[in-house]
């Protein structure tokens, strides 16, 4: 654990990779790169809660591709969290429909030497529905699952943390709850065309 | 595909999480399209609740971080106070006015940080942003609907009882129950009405009281409380531009619900 220190980042990746010490690992991400990232953020016309926000989003993104093993540490964290961030960043400009003039201050901005992250963007975007679909669901049924696929407590452990009588009634109550997710997924037209595209 | 293979399908993934396998379902994913279709979007749902769980993580982290940069202002505040002058006359009248400043600089955001960390709460936010739902209905008196008449009158009980004895359940019924118990301090019972709410939307794919029912999901989590239960909620309303409730929570102090969240996690 090193909840005080900084990390390097061979270190940092390491920690992330083998999902010990998570937390500590995060704030330290917050500890090294947030101050940067989020000034970049805000010197391309984003407000503090934006660039909080964003580098929010940045964060998440950059562990589940660190845990899939996608970084190959070809930039240094910074810069990779910096390209990611400024992906985010330019696609929400893009949504707010002020594109024109700061996707032009956007293209100057960037470094020679910036990371190629546009390959994860994608898969980011599609993650990021994937959350918000689940967002949708009632809080004990986000209580149960989050619990179970998450936290990885057994069904007699969740027992001791929700309201419920016994082990079967969690089962049950996690089977309805995957169910009503999985109808949701279904129900939404960009994650099932993707889905479609999949299983051709 | 049937419940029971669902179920099935269901209980594989649940235990492939531990290494067990099953011969017989391998064959049916390979041979089953429709199988294969399901156990892809089960994938996909335990894929969504990792990717919240995670989210949820680093919303916990960053509230935590974000306290820790305030405190540490505050204890730099406390150094500047107590540190001594040195050097010659220029800089020791620089070093001694220009610390001084910016140790008062330092005190007073630091003491308003503290003051505010102190005061805030759960409670307090749902005090400062609790506002009574108004129904707003157009139609002439006699049209009105009994409940609607009793939500109106601000005669809670009857609406409970109106709303529990009608034949037909309804969103209107369920939300206005939620409001009546909200108004009555009752919190655990509203949270089960709007949570109701979601639930039927969720199954019948429609948006009744959708809105209204979330926003005030939150607020009652509030009420019980519990931030971390109302925070992802807000946080959704927030960065839905189309939701009936989004300026309302837009002007929220977003600080604020997380230095609530970070006490509560304490």
């Amino acid at each position: 654990m090193k909840a005080e220190e900084k990390y390097t980042d061979v270190e940092l990746i390491a920690a992330i990779s083998a999902g010990k010490d998570l937390n500590d690992a995060i704030r330290s991400i917050y500890r090294q790169h947030s101050e940067a990232v989020s000034s970049f953020i805000i010197h391309y016309g984003g407000s503090e809660q934006d660039a909080d926000d964003i580098f929010q989003e940045t964060v998440v993104a950059f562990i589940d591709i660190v845990k899939k093993g996608k970084y190959r540490m070809e930039a240094s964290i910074r810069t990779f969290l910096a390209s990611i961030a400024r992906n985010y960043w330019f696609n929400e400009l893009k949504k707010r429909g002020r594109s024109g003039h700061r996707d032009r201050q956007f293209e100057m901005g960037r470094d020679q030497d910036e990371a190629d992250v546009s390959q994860h963007m994608a898969e980011l975007e599609r993650k990021r529905q994937l959350r918000e679909l689940v967002e949708q669901l009632g809080e004990s049924c986000r209580k149960v699952l989050l619990l179970f696929y998450y936290e990885n407590l057994s069904m007699k452990e969740i027992v001791n943390h929700l309201p419920y009588e016994n082990e079967q009634v969690v089962r049950n109550k996690k089977y309805k709850c995957l169910q009503q997710l999985t109808g949701l997924i279904k129900a939404n037209p960009a994650i099932a065309r993707q889905m479609q595209e999949t299983l051709k | 595909m049937t419940p029971e293979e669902t179920r099935i399908l269901i209980d594989r993934l649940d235990e492939s999480l531990t290494g067990n396998r099953n011969a017989g379902l391998d064959r049916l994913l390979e041979e089953n399209p429709e199988a294969s279709r399901e156990w892809h979007y089960l994938n996909l749902a335990i894929e969504a609740v990792r990717e919240k769980g995670l989210y949820e993580m680093v919303s916990t982290v960053k509230a935590g971080w974000h306290a820790e940069q305030a405190s540490t202002g505050l204890r730099v505040a406390a150094a500047a106070k107590t540190s001594k002058p040195a050097g010659g006359v220029i800089h020791l009248l620089y070093k001694k006015y220009g610390l001084r400043a910016a140790a008062i600089v330092l005190i007073i955001t630091s003491s308003a940080f503290l003051y505010k960390y102190l005061s805030i709460s759960s409670q307090s936010l749902y005090n400062r942003y609790y506002s009574s739902y108004d129904l707003n209905t157009s139609r002439g008196e006699g049209d009105e609907q009994p409940i609607v008449k009793a939500y109106d009158a601000k005669d809670w009980s009857a609406v409970l009882s109106l709303a529990a004895a009608a034949k037909n359940k309804d969103n209107q019924g369920e939300f206005l129950s939620g409001m009546a118990d909200l108004e009555s301090k009752k919190y655990e019972d509203a949270i089960s009405h709007f949570e109701q709410i979601v639930a039927v939307n969720a199954h019948a794919g429609t948006d009744y009281y959708q809105d209204e029912a979330e926003y005030y999901l939150a607020i009652s989590w509030l009420a019980m409380g519990k931030v971390n239960e109302a925070m992802p909620i807000l946080e959704k309303i927030r960065a839905n531009a189309h939701h009936q409730y989004h300026e309302k929570v837009a002007k929220m102090s977003f600080f604020d619900l997380r230095l609530a969240q970070f006490k509560e996690n304490k």
